[in-house]
């Protein structure tokens, strides 16, 4: 297939294009909504041929390279770059001094340098920048670079952070009766409280026959993308720059650049690069504005590449979380009341901790109906490494908590763990805890009792045993001996979308015109593809609303309207409302043409395959007919529907825009004497609202459930005295496929009627209800409290 | 990583000129834990003598059931070695239960002997450590010791020793062939490994220009009654956390003989005299093996966060012991 001339000239016309830029996509695959075609760049990724940002080049490019601070918190005396600029082959040292624009950035509040001006308040954080023309001298230059540290002690305890007590023991002071202590070693100027939501429904003071209280703790899950942090800053010669990168959100990172170079939006244009994975941890910048700097103080190109250790430094991690919940219920099992405080160890700057908290708390007790409901929720600056956004994004870490307690209660009434959350689920017409009205179907009962009628794995067989099915692998560790099985379940909802009161919208650009007599599509938008298949949605979506075949995907840049982020598993829903609507209003201007070309009457006609059909399926005449000569593009925006911010006081208010649920049960061997776990099977129940391509939503559950078991078995970022101890992937642990356990999926259709297609968004709720599931069936096997996750041998074995 | 020299000697006796002249040289083999540490800037060469192109990459059995392990031996090939697999089991499932398989398809015998340990601070060349910089001090103490040393460790330095393999060969009184700049000896491997004392720098008793040829396994009638047993924090693969190597000889109802090394325990593979002393003439129960493994661990040094390792150490051994007796638990 050729492609047409653009009727855009992308910005990296302006100046040359990298190698290794995104080309635009185009495949022969056909299928619309609600089927599984091939995705454009599949092909391209399985044969080693997709340019990941890491391969950008250009033959007179420079290097660049950050220096970092090894240290949590201290002060910056002096930074002496003599030596580091008279290495040969260095062209360029910059330091704070040298940011054209203000010194600062963030996401939601913009509280972190660009550059490390006085204070560095975690170690890892950037101080200074090199560029030299090998990457390798670059690397030796900064290690000249002179800074003189007063280091100050960090403040690594969240609660401590505030000047909460530190929870000994159970059912101690509560930490609303604590005055706040915002002044105690300050880590920034306003305090070290990022945000307290507060949650206040019902009577506090109502009575319940059985009452469960337990403390959780969740440790720092990192996102392991295997793509490092990286790009290429092309300057344009006349005071702008191009940047190409892996990134999640153009248009914020976009804001945040102009800021710190002191340019207008028109100066700094973005392209997304290749993006080896995301998953939260490329909402924030890294090498964005470093590299621009490089570029625009040169005058030549600079490439960054973060290497794996830098990368645990150049993004934010998930929160670590200490939570204390206090359940109370009726002797049948009907949840009186929920209690529960939340802290999120945000780190040295607040990234999306705001928000974060909002979800977090919010739905911080899980899909459940109760009447009386206290919540309090942190997020707090701590010298530890910055935390943001991560797949599930707060409510992860609730939800090892709330259906912990969930089985805890169960226990102590008596009742199987399904049936007291089938009891409690909620239902569409329930009321959260902030208030707001379920609006659209709410099956939480319905997917537990699925899950309970799916059939069990069967039980190991005496005989021919493959270790790789047992817990240890093939370490040999066991034979089976004193191995137990545990069954575990969890349930969960998740917010789609921004929150809150944002205006959240995305912007797609559809073009359509006449080829070798055939129609032919390209739709731009500038949402970020990070792996999840959007650019097949964009596809489909595109021949399904215009009866053609051939959609080509543009690159994803700054020249098109913001698509919103790829992130609160928004995309489908925002982007692909928004291509919808730009289908819609090209489509229109079809049938305008066509009526110029025909008597027929076209108020009810549609396009199927080509061409222009009545209501019958009589065929009109072709859509290339009806364009002729003419190119037809129309762009438009999808904002979701307003939300509102919940009340400071008591946390009530319209949120969110939409929920997603998912439930999953584990089946769990445990080695009880080595501590060894095998997770036998993990069964996802999730209603998708509308699958628009039924492999992609597979392959998102499958994802998201084994990122969600690892935060349960394995991964952890480990922090001691604010430094992390274990940045690399031999030491921070993920699954490998060997470690991934069958996932029988089921995915239900209960239309959303509020949005595109009846969709809901689907990637985060099965990373926020496998990994409680899967605890849950530890527990259940080793009869142990087990409260923390990573949940390690030791934990199992006892000391 | 730091700038240095490449050389690719042509043979051993050159190999061993070219490392004992340069001081700070380093012999590449596979280069899966050597690269990594250049990279760290761990390990920083002035010379790297690839002893990838000796060859010494046979598998020589004796008569008598011994081994004769050239040090280039890929870790993949030794493991499905049917005289390996069929004489000591032990080291096969060592081997296997170490790394990935495209690690194993480059790691070398040699090689994995020599690993550097995963101390975090050791890895980390902006901290403290008394292996990497001698007298910069110790943080693990106070700081993340979950996965390190509780036997044989020292005020400087409670690094462990990493490979699997090596506590294999421990139980199995493997030797090294080493050719020096004075001609060829012979080592065992508690004459090769240092522990750590005053002097964690110095973690084996290789001289400049020292190189492995070969590893020598001496016939082990029993060692048919052989395994190896490892945990670690993900299945597929990872260090371990605790770890064992036993082979055992029951003869009319009493434990003949029997070997034993822990894994992941200490500064080296820990050979477990005390425990086998313990065990010899008594009957294979499994409350005999919890006894001598007690007594074995009874000189630990634990700290808050690695004290786990000490049941769980002893837990292993007894269900290793256990299953090559089919004593019941």
């Amino acid at each position: 297939m050729t492609t047409p001339t653009q009727a855009t000239t992308p910005a990296a016309a302006r100046t040359r294009t990298p190698i290794g830029a995104p080309g635009r996509l185009e495949n022969d695959a056909k299928g619309g909504v609600g089927t599984s075609p091939q995705r454009p760049d599949g092909a391209l990724k399985v044969t080693g041929e997709f340019a990941y940002s890491s391969d950008l080049w250009m033959d007179n490019m420079l290097w660049g390279v950050t220096l970092r601070s090894p240290h949590p918190f201290a002060r910056i005396r002096a930074v002496d770059i003599a030596a580091a600029l008279a290495t040969p082959g260095v062209v360029a040292v910059l330091t704070a001094a040298d940011v054209p624009g203000r010194n600062v950035f963030g996401l939601e509040l913009s509280d972190q340098p660009v550059l490390a001006d006085d204070v560095v308040r975690y170690q890892g954080e950037a101080v200074a920048l090199v560029a030299a023309d090998h990457p390798e001298i670059a690397r030796q230059a900064a290690k000249k670079i002179r800074v003189d540290y007063q280091v100050w002690e960090p403040i690594t305890d969240a609660r401590a952070a505030l000047g909460h007590p530190t929870w000994n023991r159970l059912h101690d002071h509560p930490a609303e009766d604590v005055e706040l202590s915002r002044s105690a070693a300050a880590i920034h100027p306003k305090g070290n409280l990022v945000r307290h939501l507060k949650i206040r429904k019902g009577d506090p003071d109502e009575a319940a026959d059985v009452v469960v209280r337990g403390e959780y703790s969740v440790g720092m899950q990192d996102q392991a993308f295997l793509g490092p942090e990286s790009g290429l800053a092309v300057p344009d010669g006349e005071g702008g720059v191009d940047l190409y990168v892996a990134t999640q959100w153009l248009h914020v990172d976009q804001r945040q650049i102009c800021t710190a170079l002191g340019l207008t939006p028109d100066q700094v244009r973005l392209t997304l690069a290749g993006v080896g994975g995301a998953f939260g941890g490329r909402e924030d910048l890294s090498m964005h504005v470093h590299g621009c700097m490089l570029a625009l103080h040169t005058g030549k190109p600079v490439k960054m590449v973060y290497n794996r250790e830098e990368s645990f430094f150049g993004h934010v991690h998930r929160h670590p979380a200490e939570m204390r919940y206090e359940h109370g219920a009726t002797r049948d099992g009907t949840l009186v009341f929920v209690n529960c405080d939340i802290y999120f160890d945000g780190g040295a700057y607040a990234s999306s901790t705001p928000a974060v908290v909002g979800n977090g708390g919010t739905m911080g007790i899980g899909p459940y109906v109760v009447p009386n409901v206290r919540i309090d929720a942190y997020g707090v600056y701590t010298n530890n490494p910055p935390c943001g956004a991560m797949r599930g994004f707060g409510s992860v870490q609730t939800a090892f908590a709330y259906e912990a307690q969930m089985d805890l209660l169960a226990a102590e009434l008596g009742m199987d763990p399904i049936d007291l959350r089938v009891r409690n689920a909620m239902a569409e017409g329930s009321v959260t805890p902030h208030g707001q009205t379920i609006d659209s179907p709410a099956p939480v009962a319905e997917l537990l009792q699925r899950l309970r009628e799916m059939p069990l794995p069967a039980e190991p067989d005496g005989a021919d045993i493959d270790l790789r099915s047992l817990p240890g692998g093939v370490a040999n560790s066991t034979h089976g001996e004193g191995v137990k099985r545990g069954v575990g379940y969890a349930v969960t909802y998740k917010n789609v979308a921004f929150s809150e009161g944002f205006d959240d919208y995305s912007t797609a650009r559809v073009q359509i015109e006449a080829h070798q007599g055939n129609p032919l599509v390209v739709v731009h938008t500038a949402a970020a593809e990070v792996g999840q298949g959007l650019v097949t949605i964009e596809q489909q979506i595109c021949r399904t609303e215009l009866g053609v075949e051939n959609v080509i995907v543009h690159p994803k840049n700054t020249d098109v309207g913001s698509g919103g982020s790829t992130s609160a598993s928004r995309q489908t829903y925002m982007t692909g409302g928004a291509v919808k609507l730009a289908c819609e209003a090209v489509r229109d201007r079809i049938l305008t043409l066509a009526r110029d070309r025909t008597d027929a009457p076209l108020d009810d006609a549609a396009l199927v395959d080509g061409n222009i059909v009545t209501p019958s399926g009589a065929v009109l005449m072709s859509i290339a007919d009806a364009i002729g000569e003419a190119v037809i593009e129309e762009t438009r925006e999808h904002h979701h529907r307003p939300t509102e911010e919940i009340d400071p006081e008591t946390g009530q208010g319209f949120a969110h825009v939409q929920y997603s649920f998912s439930a999953h049960r584990a089946v769990v061997d445990v080695d009880t004497e080595l501590g060894l776990l095998k997770v036998v099977e993990l069964a996802c129940v999730q209603d998708v609202g509308k699958a628009l391509n039924a492999d992609a939503v597979v392959g998102q559950i499958q994802g998201g459930s084994a990122q969600g078991m690892g935060l349960a078995i394995m991964e952890e970022i480990v922090v001691k005295d604010g430094k992390i101890r274990n940045p690399s992937f031999t030491d921070y642990l993920i699954p490998t496929i060997l470690d991934t356990p069958p996932m029988p999926i089921q995915v239900l259709e209960y239309a959303d009627p509020h949005a595109p297609y009846g969709l809901r968004g689907v990637g985060e709720a099965p990373t926020i209800s496998s990994g409680p599931a899967v605890a849950a069936a530890i527990r259940q096997a080793t009869g142990l409290p087990l409260t923390r996750v990573p949940i390690r041998p030791e934990h199992i074995t006892g000391t | 990583m730091k700038p240095f020299r490449y050389a690719r000697p042509g043979g051993v006796a050159e190999a061993v000129r070219s490392g004992a002249e340069q001081p700070g040289s380093r012999f590449l083999a596979g280069g899966t834990n050597l690269v990594d540490l250049m990279k760290l800037g761990v390990e920083r060469p002035d010379l790297v003598v690839d002893v990838g192109g000796l060859g010494l990459d046979e598998i020589v059995v004796d008569s008598g059931g011994g081994l004769r392990i050239g040090a280039n031996v890929r870790n993949s090939d030794l493991a499905v070695h049917p005289a390996v697999r069929r004489e000591l089991p032990m080291l096969s499932q060592a081997l296997l239960s170490g790394a990935s398989g495209q690690l194993r398809n480059q790691a070398t015998a040699a090689g994995n002997l020599l690993q550097r340990t995963r101390c975090v601070y050791f890895q980390d060349v902006s901290k403290p450590c008394n292996k990497r910089e001698p007298g910069s001090g110790c943080p693990a103490r106070q700081g993340d010791h979950r996965n390190l040393a509780v036997l044989g460790g020292s005020a400087a330095c409670i690094a462990t020793h990493p490979s699997d393999f090596a506590v294999a060969l421990a139980a199995a009184d493997a030797e090294v062939a080493v050719t020096g700049p004075a001609g060829e000896r012979t080592l065992r491997l508690d004459e090769l490994y240092l522990l750590p004392g005053e002097h964690p720098e110095r973690e084996t008793s290789l001289a400049p220009g020292d190189l492995i040829t070969a590893i020598v396994v001496p016939p082990l009638p029993f060692g048919t009654t052989s395994a190896y047993r490892k945990v670690r924090d993900r299945a597929s693969y990872a260090f371990a956390v605790a770890s064992v190597a036993a082979a055992i000889d029951v003869t009319d109802g009493v434990v003949r003989d029997v070997r034993i090394a822990l894994g992941a325990v200490a500064p080296k593979p820990w050979r477990a005299h005390r425990a086998e002393d313990a065990l010899r003439g008594l009957e294979p129960t499994a409350s005999a093996f919890r006894a001598a493994v007690e007594a074995e661990l009874s000189v630990a040094e634990p700290l808050p966060d690695n004290a786990f390792k000490l049941p769980l150490t002893a837990n292993v051994v007894v269900s290793v012991l256990s299953d090559l007796t089919g004593a019941s638990r």
